[in-house]
């Protein structure tokens, strides 16, 4: 007896399945243009390392650190120590660390405290607690250097705009994301998300003025901010056109590539489904009882596929006799013709007259001749189910025991649930009746 | 036996002239070796194979112009409006056999999909049976469909049963109501879900076959043009209406 065909799945292939591309791809190895990574001044190498993603929702900082400790397999602490330093020896620790994050895609990790990283983020009041101190340091400083008594006007009336130029994006550009995770606003905390974009976008005009207009009045001050909204809302007319076509493409290639991966979802199913059935078919031609059962059972599972949509939980009676139906079916070898009309909860009434039914049809495989067709109608005034053969008629008195063993296990478990079963011999054949009364409470 | 085919008098005659149309090659050649095997075993020649087709509009041309009996009709062919089997029916509107009967369609497919089998037959299909069917079976209801009756298969049974309601219980208070069984159409119904064929039906309920075959036939127009929601849902599902 050859293997029985195992259908290789079910429902929709798993994602993953289909030709996409690695979700990661880049995040193996450094992005192109970001600086060597500071601590040790080691490339990271390709092979076993993890890649470098950041971490989502880790405390307050972008996690870029992290990433790179946990991408160079370093202590966090070496890291933040390194771009510290390289930060000092002329800024390019701050070069760097922007570019990081800018370029480190952001993923979902579960974090395991051997990777060296503060597993847990610090409580909220403490979180508070150093956001209000470096507030009030950085406030200090900007103070000491914009004063003059102190003697730091010129190089504070420059630094400070930039500061607030940076502080002011960084926090415009941390709302990416999140709205990489929602999508760009389009749900969860997506107020929240505007009110830091409106913050960062304030933060930075503020400080691109401050800077431009540095030592003027506030009337040219004023002069220039309507100067700066005018060539703005000018270059926004001139680029409504080009935007908006370019959304309608974007737009068009988002579907196209729903409709790429739809394609390679079902390329994916029928291979390994109706192509792996075609192959086994064509090694056992010789076999037509083999052939028949495989074309059958893969007919069937396709059909499901095509027209039931993904499967669900078996909780429903038709859907535990389709079952069971099919389960003959593929033991057996002989088609079984089901029909099933109405449908009600799986309940233990319900299962006994699945377990009795599969009975019946067990014994019209074996006995009768196919066709064997078995047809349930589950409704307000009960369950009535119908298993027939086209055996060529059997004598009641001289069935084998086995057979009236599976006839009384039949008749004693319908009746056990307030049901009743009878068989009937026709001119051609056996005919199985299962019935079963309403649910208590039922219509 | 062919030549007399032109001037066979209704369908009782001469044997049945048949249009197959399907888009698979293999499948019109099997259907009509199994067919020409089984009559031969039998000896009468009950069905002469007069052209096919393996898309809608060859198949209205074919069809126009022989003029047959019965078109065995796949539910889903490329070309015409997308509709497949539904555009063949619609595109022959009116076509009459040499001898003033209508040119009746049966459907065959292997879709299990209600609104497909829903849609051919309101679009005027006599009967729906798979694929599967046997060769002898086939016959039956070629000759069926030819006189004028209608072929349910147990699949199909089982959808009336389930589109009208009936098998939840509701039950028309007088025949000619279009959007519920009555309690004998139920009946006969039931019956052929079961697998019964129309001779089994008939000796089961105690009346003739010409009764099964009118009981059938009066279930066939209900689904053809009864208003019930279910029914217009899966309609539409398909765009008829």
């Amino acid at each position: 007896m050859p293997t029985p065909y195992e259908p290789a799945t079910h429902g929709r292939p798993p994602p993953g399945l289909g030709p996409e591309p690695g979700p990661d791809a880049g995040g193996y190895a450094l992005p192109p243009g970001a600086p060597p990574a500071p601590a040790g001044g080691a490339r990271p190498e390709r092979a076993p390392r993890p890649p470098l993603v950041r971490a989502r929702s880790r405390g307050w900082t972008p996690g870029v650190s992290a990433a790179v400790a946990r991408h160079l397999g370093i202590s966090v602490r070496a890291v933040r120590l390194g771009f510290v330093l390289l930060t000092i020896a002329g800024g390019a620790g701050i070069a760097a660390y922007v570019f990081l994050w800018a370029l480190t895609p952001e993923e979902d990790l579960t974090i395991d405290p051997a990777a060296g990283a503060p597993a847990q983020p610090l409580p909220e009041r403490r979180q508070w607690g150093v956001v209000i101190a470096v507030g009030v340091v950085l406030l200090v400083v900007g103070a000491v250097l914009v004063t003059p008594a102190v003697g730091g006007s010129g190089l504070g009336s420059v630094l400070v705009p930039l500061f607030t130029i940076a502080v002011g994006a960084i926090v415009a550009w941390s709302n990416l994301d999140d709205a990489q995770r929602s999508r760009w606003l389009g749900s969860g905390a997506g107020r929240y998300g505007w009110m830091r974009v409106a913050l960062g976008a304030g933060l930075t005009v503020a400080g691109i003025l401050v800077l431009v207009t540095r030592g003027a009045s506030v009337s040219a001050a004023w002069d220039a901010l309507l100067a700066a909204v005018a060539v703005l809302v000018g270059a926004l007319i001139i680029a409504a056109p080009w935007a908006l076509r370019l959304w309608g493409d974007l737009r068009r290639e988002q579907v196209a590539a729903a409709r790429a991966t739809e394609r390679a979802d079902i390329a994916a199913h029928l291979h390994d489904s109706v192509l792996q059935t075609l192959a086994l078919i064509q090694r056992q031609s010789g076999d037509a009882a083999a052939v028949t059962r495989l074309a059958r059972a893969q007919e069937r599972e396709l059909r499901s596929w095509l027209y039931d949509g993904p499967q669900g939980s078996q909780s429903t009676l038709a859907a535990a006799v389709t079952e069971v139906a099919h389960d003959v079916e593929d033991v057996h070898g002989v088609p079984v013709d089901l029909v099933v009309t109405g449908d009600r909860p799986y309940e233990p009434h319900g299962a006994a007259l699945t377990q009795a039914m599969r009975e019946a049809l067990v014994n019209a495989v074996r006995h009768g001749r196919p066709p064997v067709t078995a047809y349930v109608e589950i409704g307000p005034d009960g369950v009535e189910a119908f298993v027939r053969d086209r055996g060529d008629g059997f004598d009641l008195d001289a069935v084998p025991t086995d057979r009236l063993g599976v006839r009384q296990s039949v008749l004693g478990r319908m009746e056990r649930h307030g049901g009743t079963a009878r068989v009937r011999r026709r001119d051609d054949g056996t005919e199985v009746e299962l019935r079963l009364p309403p649910l208590d409470g039922g219509a | 036996m062919g030549p007399q085919t032109t001037t066979a008098g209704g369908t009782a005659a001469g044997p049945v002239r048949v249009v197959l149309v399907d888009d698979h090659r293999m499948f019109r050649t099997g259907v009509r070796a199994e067919l020409t095997d089984a009559m031969a075993a039998g000896g009468v020649p009950v069905c002469e194979f007069v052209g096919e087709a393996p898309d809608v509009d060859t198949a209205v041309a074919v069809i126009r112009a022989e003029r047959p009996d019965v078109v065995l009709l796949d539910v889903h062919l490329p070309g015409g409006s997308g509709n497949g089997g539904v555009d063949v029916i619609h595109g022959c509107f009116g076509v009459e056999t040499p001898t003033g009967a209508p040119v009746r369609f049966l459907a065959l497919s292997v879709s299990d999909a209600a609104e497909d089998v829903i849609a051919v037959i309101r679009a005027g299909a006599r009967g729906y049976v798979t694929k599967t069917i046997g060769a002898r079976d086939l016959i039956t209801a070629i000759r069926r469909v030819a006189d004028g009756d209608a072929v349910f298969s147990p699949r199909l049974a089982g959808f009336v049963l389930d589109a009208f309601g009936a098998a939840a219980g509701e039950i028309a208070e007088v025949d000619e109501e279009l959007d519920r069984l009555s309690a004998r159409e139920r009946e006969v119904m039931r019956l052929i879900a079961r697998g019964y064929q129309y001779k089994e039906v008939a000796k089961e309920l105690f009346i003739s076959v010409k009764t099964v075959e009118t009981h059938v036939s009066s279930v066939l127009r209900k689904l053809q043009l009864s208003s019930r929601h279910e029914l217009t849902a899966w309609a539409m599902g398909r765009r008829l209406l």
